[in-house]
């Protein structure tokens, strides 16, 4: 019962995608039902993010709770759940610090807090992949070497100096040979092209089975334990 | 440890430093470059251009606040082609993260410039859960998915939304992206409602999409912020990303540098090593 | 720049110079930062769901009428059983509707709106060649494509043909995976380069405000 139920909503939640594929969605039965199924599941899916704020509020409230190692850092978590989320959940009308428009807590918050330290984390990726680059990136051997020189090349084109230098190198030891527009016909539109079309290919087969392996009970890894 | 092992083997700290160096220099002392542009933004910046005045486009904020560097230049250089040409903008998010902030921020800045009115000339839908569900629910009736909009009015009041119903009534989607959302705008909605979708997206992810503006399913790809500056330049609508060609050339030069000294460390260690034995 | 400008300057600036410290190494400053985004971001999604989907995808339709939303809303709150091991079952029904869909969607759309299109275009690009550099990019591509789909089957052993064919597709990989560390690298310059304009164009301008 615990599985067989769900096994059989995956299907039949499936199943009407797949056959109103092939059904006008205003004009027939199955198409309405479509429509109505895909309001439902993005209702659930929202749910789903709140299912993860409630497990991160969860986890730090038992930090505090018990005092763990670095708990006032867990405090600092909490409170910034809070003090998120409740002015956006009160209604504009009582005042303009709450609500989510332009003036809320909520926005400040977000635009002057979060949004900064979220871009700085990513920022953080360039040192880390320079550092990789001087201490990894060697050319120990012939597929390695390529892998190099195309980067190599790849990293000159994209930027407007090494675009001018590589058009110089054409045209002083390659009898004018256009060398960016060769990077983008035969590395980008070429072999990448071909690499990447041939990925996407089989990913997308390994996508669709794996779709019908959920569709039909057999994949169930999704429901978890219990 | 030999000195061409110590080279090898440097302190990561130090090429921090280099690299930070690389990209505070061109700010004190300024570069600018003539940017070239690649057939894919051309192709991207033509199929845009030739959309009549009035056209209803798409424009997706598809992007996360860590990627604003590469993805919001792109969206601000789109808005100002599309409010120049009188186009309708209807925008939207599948990013839980900040997506609808942004979308409603960049949009209205960008609106007030051309005196737009919210409602008539522009709409943010905002955001909804499970993005599978709302690429593909939107095809049907948008208002089903959406029943108000970011701000919580209902589409039945916004002027705009009269006559957009689904993608029947949009001529041009441009999908502004810092993850594989492009792939799934492709493969469920050109493909089976074949409206035309151009793409924007990070550097990082860029060489995939090639395969699809190969096939025809994306009209036109931006790449990083080179990508951005080309459609900077061609929309006339200049901003952060031409400006941070400068600093991207530099930087890009010291990694390569950084790349040969490393390889140059490694073999000759390698060798002095092997003269040693003999 | 007024006050309040300044103001969120220096909170900016201050949470971005945190997380830039961990660069150096582990500090308080960083440890702090790092809990805090944890928390607003948890936090925002609370108050975009309570809007996007609460109140209008349920609390409002169904008050005008359309009171079988509650089922959606339903499964949605049955999702939270999750959280308690022994009644944690329940929330299999709500995945199971979400994936069964997906799974649906993704059954036809792989199929229809990737496989076929990029088979279809590799097929065709022999046939409508123009020139010979035209002829020779389409020959790459179609070499490239069935080389790396032979590279990553591993249901059989790479040899005879198929180990040539395999060895010709690593040789296409290292090419694109080599433009895509090119790529790699300058997206991630790009997003350093956004932080520290930030900082050039907003943040020390105002210390002469300030000083």
């Amino acid at each position: 019962m615990r599985t067989i139920v769900p096994v059989i909503v995956a299907f039949l939640a499936g199943f009407v995608m797949i056959v109103s594929f092939f059904f006008n969605p205003e004009r027939t039965f199955f198409g309405r039902i479509e429509s109505e199924v895909l309001v439902w599941v993005t209702i659930v899916g929202g749910f789903t993010l709140l299912l993860g704020v409630v497990s991160i509020t969860r986890v730090n409230w038992h930090a505090v709770r018990t005092k763990k190692e670095g708990w006032v850092y867990n405090l600092f978590t909490l409170l910034s759940i809070f003090v998120m989320a409740i002015p956006a959940m009160l209604p504009v009308s009582w005042s303009q610090l709450f609500g989510d428009t332009e003036g809320s807590i909520y926005d400040w918050l977000f635009f002057h807090v979060d949004y900064p330290m979220m871009a700085t984390m990513f920022a953080m990726l360039a040192f880390y992949i320079a550092s990789a680059a001087y201490r990894a990136f060697r050319a120990r051997n012939p597929e390695a070497t390529l892998l190099l020189v195309t980067a190599t090349l790849v990293m000159l084109w994209r930027i407007p100096m090494g675009e001018a230098f590589l058009i110089r190198v054409g045209d002083t030891l390659l009898f004018g040979y256009n060398l960016p527009e060769s990077i983008n016909t035969y590395i980008m539109n070429g072999a990448n092209l071909a690499v990447q079309r041939g990925i996407l290919i089989g990913a997308a087969l390994g996508a669709a089975s794996m779709s019908l392996r959920i569709m039909l009970g057999i994949e169930r890894t999704y429901m978890g334990k219990g | 440890m030999n000195f061409w092992d110590k080279l090898g083997t440097l302190d990561r700290r130090w090429i921090y430093l280099l690299v930070a160096l690389s990209v505070i220099f061109p700010l004190i002392v300024p570069m600018s470059f003539k940017i070239s542009i690649t057939p894919e933004a051309r192709q991207l910046f033509e199929a845009v251009d030739a959309l009549p005045d009035s056209s209803v486009v798409m424009l997706t904020f598809d992007y996360y606040p860590s990627t604003v560097a590469e993805t919001e230049p792109m969206a601000t250089a789109a808005l100002h082609h599309l409010f120049r040409k009188d186009c309708k903008v209807v925008t939207m998010t599948t990013i839980p993260l900040g997506g609808p902030s942004m979308a409603e921020r960049v949009t209205r800045t960008v609106a007030r410039k051309y005196n737009k009115v919210y409602g008539t000339d522009f709409v943010n839908l905002g955001y909804k859960a499970n993005w599978v569900a709302v690429l593909k629910g939107m095809g049907t009736s948008i208002e089903a998915i959406y029943p108000a909009d970011n701000s919580g009015t209902r589409l039945s009041e916004l002027p705009l939304m009269a006559t957009v119903k689904n993608y029947d009534d949009v001529s041009f989607i441009f999908v502004v992206a810092d993850n594989d959302i492009v792939q799934n705008w492709v493969s469920i909605v050109n493909a089976q409602y074949g409206t035309p979708i151009g793409a924007g997206v990070t550097a990082v992810g860029a060489p995939k999409y090639y395969a699809f503006v190969g096939s025809g399913q994306l009209t036109g790809l931006l790449g990083g912020m080179k990508g951005a500056a080309e459609y900077e330049l061609l929309a006339d609508a200049r901003g952060l990303a031409e400006k941070g060609m400068g600093m991207q050339s530099l930087a890009h030069l010291v990694i390569i540098l950084m790349v040969i000294v490393g390889n140059i460390a490694f073999f000759a260690g390698r060798w002095s090593k092997k003269g040693k034995v003999k | 720049m007024s006050s309040v400008e300044i103001i969120q300057i220096w909170v900016a600036a201050f949470f971005t110079l945190a997380i830039f410290s961990f660069l150096y190494k582990d500090n308080p400053f960083y440890k702090l930062a790092e809990h805090i985004f944890a928390g607003l971001s948890a936090g925002y999604y609370v108050g975009l769901i309570w809007k996007a989907v609460i109140i209008q995808q349920l609390w409002d339709p169904m008050l005008a009428g359309s009171w079988w939303l509650v089922i959606p809303g339903i499964l949605g709150v049955l999702m939270f059983a999750r959280l308690w091991p022994r009644i944690s079952w329940v929330s299999r029904i709500a995945l199971a509707f979400v994936m069964g869909n997906t799974a649906g969607i993704f059954l036809i759309t792989q199929l229809h709106g990737i496989v076929l299109p990029q088979m279809q275009s590799t097929m065709l690009a022999l046939g409508g060649t123009a020139g010979f550099a035209s002829a020779l990019l389409a020959i790459i591509v179609v070499v490239g494509v069935i080389s790396t789909l032979i590279y990553f089957y591993f249901s059989k052993e790479h040899t005879g043909v198929l180990g040539v064919t395999a060895r010709v597709g690593i040789w296409f990989i290292m090419v694109s995976f080599g433009a895509h560390f090119g790529y790699t690298v300058m997206a991630r310059i790009s997003l350093l380069i956004g932080r520290v304009y930030f900082l050039a164009d907003q943040w020390l301008p105002s210390f002469s405000q300030l000083f």
